[in-house]
C-alpha cells in the first residue's frame, strides 16, 4: 500500500528534529511490550519506555537510557499554524540584565545614567550562601536600576535596564 | 541521654534522628517557617519552629534552641554539619546550660575552627604543611606582596572558613583586590569573622581526608581515608573510600598523622583531618573539620560503623568498643552529592519543585535525602537534595552500581548534578584513578553532556514518532471520540 510522505517536526529535550514518515519507517524498532520499544540506532541498542501520551499521540513522554523526555510532534498543518502565529507576534527588543538565578541582592554598584564599561560589576547577588558578581559584558549606559540591596529576586527577573 | 534535639534540617537531620530512634532515644526536630512539611519534622517525636526562613533567624539562633531544650527536657544536642556545628561559643553555651553537646569540646573546636590556630597547634608534631602565611590579613597591598613572594597562583582562605565559602583562587596581582573583598565579605557573612590568610595554591592537588574517632579516655582511631578530589567551586561532589592512590603504607602514615592532629587539641567525637596530596603523593595538613562530614556515609559503608551512634556513645561517656587493629576496609564505597544545580549552566542553582522524585533501591545502594515528591527546594539553604551512595566488593563494581543507580533515580522539575555524576563515573580519568581537584577544569565541558542528551533526545523523538504513526493507523473514528483526552499507559 503506497502512502504519502508526511513531514514532521519533533521537539524533544529542547532540540528540534525534522523527519518524514519514510525516515521513520526505515528505522529498526521493535515492540517488546505495551509500553516498551527497542531501537537499534547508530549501532546503539536502547530500550525505550513509554510513560504517557495524549489521545492523538502528539505529546508523548518516554524514557531513554534513564533519561525522561517529553516529546511534542507537529505535522505540516501544525507547523503552518505555528508559523502564522509567529509572524503575527511583534518583536520587541529590550536590552536588560536579568538574574541568572534566584537570590538576594547584596549591593548595587551602579546608578541610573551611569556609563559602564565591559567587565564592570553591576551588582552582587547572593545565592546559596555564595556571593556572585554580576558583570556586564559590553560597554553601556544604565537606563534604570530595577532592584535594590536586600531585595530577593527570582531567576530571570530584570536587574538593570540598559540604553 | 533520653531526648536529643537535632539542630539542623534536611537529610542530615533525618539521618541523625534515625540513629537516635534506633538507640531508643526520643528526638526533637527544629524547623524554620519554610520547612514545616520537611521529612525531618514529620519523622521526629517532637518538633519546634525556630522562626522565619533565613537561617540567621532560625537555624543559627542558638539561644532559642537552648531555650527550647530546657522547655522540652532535652539532654543532648546534635548539631549535624553546617549551621551551628562548628560554633565553639554555641557549644560552650550548650555545655553551660547543662546539656550534652554531641561533638568535640569547645576548646578543640576553637583551635581547629581557626585555620591559623590549627597550624600553630600541630606545629610541634612535625606534620607537613603548605607554604603560606600564618597570620590573618585584610590589606590588599600586603597580600600582593606575599603572593609575589610565594608565587601565583595563591589561595585566599577564610580563617574561619569551610565548604568553599570565603575561598578564592587568585591567578594574578590584578585580581587580588576584587577577590580579597569578596573573600572577606563572604567570610564575614558566613562565619562572622572576616580574617583571611594566603597560601600557595598547590597545582594538581588531590584532596584526601582521614576520618578520626576519639573517646574521652584517650583512645583515638582513624577510619581510613576518603578521596574527595572531584569538586566544583571548591566544593565536593563525588567522594569515595578507599582512595585509588593511597597504598597501605601511605594510609598508615596519613592515619598516624591524623591521629596526632586530633591528639594535639585533645579531640573527642568524630572529626576529619583534611590533607592536600601533590602529584608525588606527598601529603600536607590542610585543616581539621570538627563535625560529622557530609560524606561520612562512604566511611560507614566500608567500616560497617554508624558514626552518629559512635558520637552519641562517646558523648554519654562510653569507651570505644574497638581498637585500630580491629578496623578493616570492606570493599569500596562511592558517593554522589545530588545538588539542585544545572551542570549545563556553570552549576548555578536550579530551584524548583520536585514534580517527580523516585529513589533507586537495592543492595549496596543508600540514599540519604530530606525531600519528597512535590516539595520545593527553598533558596535559603544549601541546594543539596540528597547523597547517593553505592557499596560493592571493589571499585569497578561500585562504579557500575552507581551508574545504574543514577539511571534509576528519577528527579523531574529541576536540574541536578546527576548527569555530571554520570560524566564523572564514565570518565577515563576517574576510572583509572588519575585525577586531581582540577577534574572539572581539565575534563568537563557541558557539551559532552549535551551531546549525549541530544543523542537520547533523538532516539526519543524517533520512537515517539513511530508510536504516533502506528497510533494514527490504529485509531478508528469511535476511539477518536473517547472523552478521556489522555491515555495513560501502564508504568
Amino acid at each position: 500500500m503506497a502512502e504519502v510522505k508526511k513531514e514532521f517536526r519533533v521537539k524533544s529535550g529542547g532540540y528540534d528534529f525534522a523527519f518524514d514518515s519514510k525516515d521513520i519507517r526505515s528505522k529498526d524498532i521493535i515492540r517488546k511490550a505495551d509500553d516498551e520499544l527497542h531501537i537499534l540506532h547508530n549501532n546503539r541498542s536502547v530500550m525505550v519506555r513509554l510513560l504517557d501520551t495524549d489521545a492523538a499521540g502528539k505529546k508523548i513522554k518516554l524514557e531513554v537510557d534513564g533519561e525522561r523526555f517529553e516529546v511534542e510532534i507537529n505535522d505540516s498543518l501544525d507547523l503552518m499554524l505555528e508559523q502564522m502565529g509567529y509572524s503575527a507576534a511583534s518583536s520587541k527588543h529590550i536590552k536588560e540584565i536579568k538574574a541568572p538565578m534566584p537570590g538576594m541582592v547584596i549591593n548595587v554598584a551602579v546608578t541610573e545614567g551611569q556609563e559602564v564599561k565591559e567587565g564592570d560589576r553591576i551588582l552582587i547577588l547572593e545565592a546559596m550562601k555564595m556571593e556572585n558578581s554580576i558583570i556586564i559584558h559590553a560597554d553601556a549606559k544604565i537606563k534604570r536600576v530595577a532592584v535594590k540591596a536586600g531585595q530577593p529576586v527570582d531567576k530571570g527577573q530584570v536587574l538593570v535596564e540598559l540604553e | 541521654m533520653k531526648k536529643i534535639l537535632v539542630a539542623n534540617r534536611g537529610e542530615i537531620a533525618l539521618r541523625i534522628m534515625r540513629t537516635i530512634r534506633k538507640m531508643g532515644i526520643k528526638s526533637v526536630a527544629v524547623f524554620s517557617e519554610a520547612d514545616r512539611n520537611m521529612p525531618h519534622v514529620l519523622f521526629a517525636d517532637e518538633a519546634v519552629c525556630l522562626g522565619p526562613a533565613p537561617s540567621s533567624q532560625s537555624y543559627l539562633n542558638g539561644d532559642k534552641i537552648i531555650a527550647f531544650c530546657k522547655e522540652l527536657g532535652v539532654d543532648g544536642i546534635h548539631p549535624g554539619y553546617g549551621f551551628l556545628s562548628e560554633n565553639a561559643a554555641f557549644a560552650q553555651k550548650v555545655t553551660d546550660a547543662g546539656i550534652t553537646f554531641i561533638g568535640p569540646s569547645p576548646y578543640a573546636m576553637r583551635i581547629m575552627g581557626s585555620k591559623l590556630a590549627a597550624k600553630e597547634s600541630v606545629k610541634k608534631y612535625n606534620i607537613p604543611m603548605v607554604p603560606g602565611i600564618d597570620t590573618a590579613i585584610e590589606d590588599v597591598n600586603l597580600a600582593v606582596e606575599i603572593a609575589n613572594k610565594i608565587g601565583y597562583p595563591v589561595l585566599i582562605k577564610a580563617s574561619a572558613g569551610g565548604g568553599g565559602k570565603g575561598m578564592r583562587v587568585v591567578e594574578k596581582a590584578d585580581d587580588m583586590q576584587e577577590q580579597m573583598e569578596r573573600a572577606i565579605s563572604e567570610a564575614k557573612s558566613s562565619f562572622g569573622d572576616g580574617s583571611v590568610f594566603i597560601e600557595k595554591y598547590v597545582t594538581s592537588p588531590r584532596h584526601i581526608e582521614i576520618q578520626v574517632l576519639a573517646d574521652n579516655f584517650g583512645n583515638t582511631v582513624h577510619l581510613f581515608e576518603r578521596e574527595c578530589s572531584v569538586q566544583r567551586r571548591h566544593q565536593k561532589v563525588v567522594e569515595e573510600s578507599p582512595s585509588s592512590v593511597v597504598s597501605d603504607e601511605m594510609r598508615q602514615r596519613m592515619g598516624e598523622a591524623a591521629v596526632l592532629v586530633a591528639k594535639s587539641c585533645n579531640y573527642t567525637s568524630t572529626g576529619t583531618v583534611e590533607f592536600l596530596v601533590d602529584d608525588k603523593l606527598n601529603f600536607y595538613f590542610l585543616e581539621m573539620n570538627t563535625r560529622l562530614q557530609v560524606e561520612h556515609p562512604v566511611t560507614e559503608m566500608i567500616t560497617g560503623l554508624d558514626l552518629v551512634e559512635e558520637q552519641i556513645k562517646i558523648a554519654r561517656g562510653e569507651k570505644l568498643s574497638f581498637t585500630q587493629d580491629d578496623l578493616r576496609i570492606n570493599g569500596h564505597a562511592l558517593e554522589l552529592r545530588v545538588y539542585a544545580e544545572d551542570p549545563l549552566n556553570n552549576f548555578l542553582p536550579s530551584i524548583g519543585t520536585l514534580t517527580t522524585y523516585q529513589k533507586p533501591q537495592g543492595e549496596g545502594i543508600r540514599v540519604d535525602d530530606g525531600y519528597e515528591e512535590g516539595m520545593t527546594i527553598p533558596i535559603y539553604y544549601d541546594p543539596m537534595i540528597a547523597k547517593l551512595v553505592t557499596h560493592d566488593e571493589d571499585r569497578t563494581k561500585a562504579i557500575q552500581k552507581m551508574l545504574q543507580a543514577i539511571k534509576d533515580y528519577k528527579i523531574e522539575g529541576l536540574t541536578t548534578t546527576m548527569p555530571f555524576g554520570t560524566f564523572v563515573f564514565e570518565h577515563e580519568a576517574f576510572i583509572s584513578g588519575k585525577f586531581d581537584t582540577h577534574f572539572v577544569k581539565n575534563y568537563y565541558t557541558p557539551e559532552k553532556i549535551k551531546e549525549k542528551q541530544k543523542a537520547n533526545a533523538e532516539i526519543a523523538a524517533i520512537v515517539a514518532l513511530k508510536y504516533h504513526l502506528e497510533l494514527q493507523k490504529q485509531l478508528t473514528p469511535l476511539e477518536n471520540k473517547t472523552t478521556s483526552w489522555k491515555r495513560r499507559l501502564a508504568h
